[in-house]
């Protein structure tokens, strides 16, 4: 399975929604936390001695935290870099006239971003200065700014299914489930009593969210009952960093921690952990499901590697 | 998926919007105002239980000093929802309304749903709001200001008023106080003298009892003393008349030898002379004898019956030795153990192992005599208290003291099988290692031998076999593995 060597520490990983075999990946110096960053757009190649080709490398003077692939241009980048600015990058135009556009606006570093799978126009960026913001690729600024929250906001994803619906986890310890028409959020509840860290929505039902939190535990919600979830999936050692759910199975969901693990879960089941993978060696902060290919997955952590491997093999195998 | 029967009704709804959302179409809109309730927004009632925690949590005035966003964070966690919240701050007066929703950049398209009225109320009172609440509030802070200030004022007059009439209060009753506190102290002095009088009664009191306590014991202890000397002395009345027995003996022998020389020379003369003589002799043993028997009844230990000439000292042997003298009773015999026992251990040990003896002693009465009594005494220890140590000491101790009889009437059973001394060094071996801490602290010298010398100990214990016996066997085995367990852990 192919491993690639990022030079600094990885942040996060998304494939391609328009090529099988390419990924991004969002590195910063230092673990994030003073110095540069990098984005690495890699390509899977047949090759097994060559198994990674970098398309492209993009330094930022500081340290990028995530990456969101555009859904209506195959070659756009989103880049959320921990100066406040986001980035947008276009593999296909040569490096010299990347970055296109540099957003800045959040007055402190940003979390993560998400593009919008149905509108494809328009993509969520959420910061640490407890706000979240909604851009368009045409316009130079947001088009709104969602301030509720207490603390930073460490993610923003998406509904799948209905395009104007959002969900933002924060460190106020409360998740906000959010309609782009409304003035303000349509849901707010507190699901973990710590820091929540990530969430995502299942791909097939539109009303199920998983959160992740400093907790160490994953919880599966049904935002139409939301006082009680539907499960809770313990196992990982330490703090849950990201949770996806699976574009192909339904009750498939992949959380990565720093406990150095990459979890498999399936929360319909009693035992919910499917299968656990630590071949980090350092915190695994970034992990992603592939739409193209089913059971293709990758993970990178501030061990400064990316791996890509099929679910059920080892990452570790060549 | 655990759905509710209600949530399913939205459901469909959702699917609706959901296709609409597909098909991009102008009517895209309409259709969503109309299922807008989506599922997305809280559809449970305002739970009144916490909108009133909410109220009271607002209406603390430490809250009223916390910046508005951290209330409703703080709301927020802990469950309420927006329209619980809202309502709560609509009931307490001070608190400001929504802020936040200022800072939201619209972009029209405001839709008249049922959320949004209930916002647009407070958006729209928030233009009309921000002069009139400033002005309230800085009326409010300039009228609490004034307050403060007259209420400072207000307290101050009343702290002085109050303290200058406490101090003329205090002043007009001080005097007198003090005086009488005076005679107080000096009729406490009395007092106190009186009570340190009646003190010393009670203390004398006291010691006049322990001293005649003492006399009394003195008392006991001579006429134990009178007791003794008095025996001895019979002692000597005894030796004293068996001699003079023999005496008369070998008078009359010598008698009879003379009468019949005699009888050679003068028959009648011979015989008037004998006739004084053994009328003088036999008055006189007559008359020690009797002496002898007065004084014999008040001992109680003489043994009844027998004049088997057996010195005291001579049956103390034989006690110690374990033989009991042949006509004595075992409770006679425990008793007699008792007090050389007691003059043998200077431990608190044996005096539990002595009156222990007692006990069981007692309650065997005399029927056992096929087991010898010491040898049911440490039975019945044992099964009284399972302490090894106790019974290590006490074996040791009997060893030591006692010789082994000359013939063994009981031979100790097997040993058992190793099982059920696992089984039973299982259950006691935390007991005896606990108890072997307690009992360290106590017992001085015995333990910290037994310890260390229990390999050598066994072979010893298992040659003078005085004290092991059939209930103590499988303990013993089991203590020597606990005790050895223990010396290889400390090992």
């Amino acid at each position: 399975m192919p491993v690639f060597k990022t030079p600094f520490n990885g942040y996060s990983v998304k494939f391609s929604p328009f090529y099988e075999d390419r990924l991004a990946v969002a590195t910063s110096q230092n673990f994030g936390i003073l110095g540069n960053g990098r984005l690495h757009v890699l390509s899977l190649s047949p090759n097994p001695s060559q198994p990674f080709t970098e398309i492209a490398a993009y330094d930022t003077a500081d340290g990028i935290y995530d990456v969101s692939w555009s859904e209506s241009h195959d070659s756009l980048v989103v880049a959320a870099v921990a100066d406040g600015s986001v980035k947008l990058y276009d593999t296909a135009l040569p490096p010299t006239s990347n970055p296109i556009r540099s957003l800045r606006e959040h007055t402190r570093e940003v979390h993560s971003a998400d593009y919008n799978p149905l509108r494809r126009d328009s993509f969520l960026t959420s910061s640490w200065d407890d706000t979240v913001k909604l851009w368009t690729l045409d316009r130079p600024s947001s088009i709104r700014t969602f301030k509720e929250h207490s603390y930073c906001v460490y993610s923003a994803v998406w509904n799948p299914r209905h395009a104007d619906v959002f969900a933002s986890a924060s460190g106020d310890c409360t998740l906000r489930v959010w309609d782009v028409r409304e003035p303000s959020s349509t849901m707010v509840f507190p699901p973990h009593e710590f820091e929540v860290l990530t969430c995502d929505w299942n791909k097939y039902d539109d009303c199920i969210i998983a959160t992740a939190s400093v907790d160490k535990s994953i919880k599966i919600w049904d935002v139409r009952s939301f006082r009680v979830p539907i499960a809770v999936m313990n196992g990982h050692g330490y703090a849950v960093r990201k949770v996806r759910f699976s574009p192909h199975v339904r009750n498939l969901l992949v959380s990565c921690s720093y406990d150095m693990t990459v979890c498999v879960w399936d929360f319909m089941v009693e035992d919910a952990l499917v299968s656990r993978y630590d071949h980090h060696t350092e915190f695994a902060v970034g992990v992603d499901m592939s739409v193209l290919v089913e059971g293709l997955m990758a993970s990178t952590g501030w061990d400064e590697l990316v791996y890509v491997w099929q679910h059920g093999t080892d990452p570790r195998a060549l | 998926m655990s759905t509710n029967s209600p949530p399913q009704n939205q459901g469909a709804e959702s699917a609706q919007p959901a296709a609409n959302v597909d098909q991009q179409g102008a009517t895209e809109e309409p259709v969503k105002q109309s299922s807008t309730p989506s599922v997305f927004v809280n559809s449970e009632p305002m739970r009144e239980e916490q909108v009133q925690n909410a109220v009271k949590f607002l209406s603390h005035p430490r809250v009223k000093g916390s910046p508005v966003m951290y209330r409703r964070s703080f709301l927020e966690k802990k469950g309420l929802t927006k329209e619980e919240i809202d309502e709560a701050f609509r009931r307490v007066p001070d608190s400001a309304p929504t802020v936040q929703t200022g800072g939201v950049t619209q972009d029209g398209q405001v839709k008249s749903s049922s959320n949004i009225q209930q916002q647009a109320q407070p958006q729209a009172l928030q233009p009309g709001l921000p002069a009139s609440t400033g002005v309230n509030t800085s009326s409010a802070t300039l009228s609490r200001s004034r307050f403060h200030w007259s209420h400072a004022l207000i307290a101050i007059g009343v702290l002085a008023a109050s303290g200058a009439g406490t101090a003329i209060v205090v002043k007009n009753s001080i005097l007198p106080r003090l005086k009488s506190w005076i005679r107080k102290v000096v009729v406490e002095d009395d007092e106190e003298l009186k009570k340190v009088d009646r003190k010393p009664t009670l203390v004398e009191e006291a010691a006049q009892a322990a001293k005649s306590a003492a006399a009394a014991a003195a008392d006991v202890a001579k006429a134990s003393q009178d007791m003794l000397i008095s025996k001895e002395e019979e002692r000597k009345h005894f030796v004293e008349v068996v001699s003079l027995l023999d005496k008369q003996v070998q008078e009359m022998k010598s008698m009879t030898n003379a009468l019949r020389r005699m009888e050679g020379q003068d028959l009648r003369i011979t015989q008037t002379n004998t006739k004084q003589l053994i009328v003088n002799g036999n008055g006189k043993a007559d008359y020690d004898l009797h002496s002898v028997r007065s004084t014999s009844p008040p001992v109680s230990y003489e043994p009844p019956g027998s004049l088997h000439p057996k010195s005291y000292m001579e049956i103390m042997n034989m006690v110690q030795r374990g033989e009991k003298p042949s006509n004595t009773r075992p409770w006679e015999v425990g008793q007699v153990q008792n007090s050389s026992t007691q003059v043998l251990h200077a431990q608190g040990s044996g005096e539990y192992l002595n009156s222990k003896v007692q006990d069981s002693t007692q309650s065997n009465g005399d029927g056992d005599d096929a087991l010898p009594w010491w040898q049911k005494k440490n039975a019945r220890i044992r099964e009284i208290d399972n302490e090894n140590e106790y019974n290590g000491n006490g074996s040791t101790y009997g060893a030591a003291s006692y010789q082994p009889p000359p013939q063994r009437t009981w031979v100790p059973p097997q040993p058992p099988p190793i099982a059920m001394a696992e089984a039973a060094e299982a259950i006691r071996r935390p007991k005896a290692a606990a108890q072997k801490d307690q009992t360290s602290d106590t017992q001085s010298v015995g333990n910290s031998s037994d310890v260390s010398d229990e390999a050598t100990r066994i072979p010893r214990r298992s040659e003078s076999e005085v004290v092991v016996e059939g209930g103590s066997i499988s303990s013993i085995p089991s203590s020597v593995e606990i005790q050895e367990d223990q010396e290889l852990k400390q090992e």
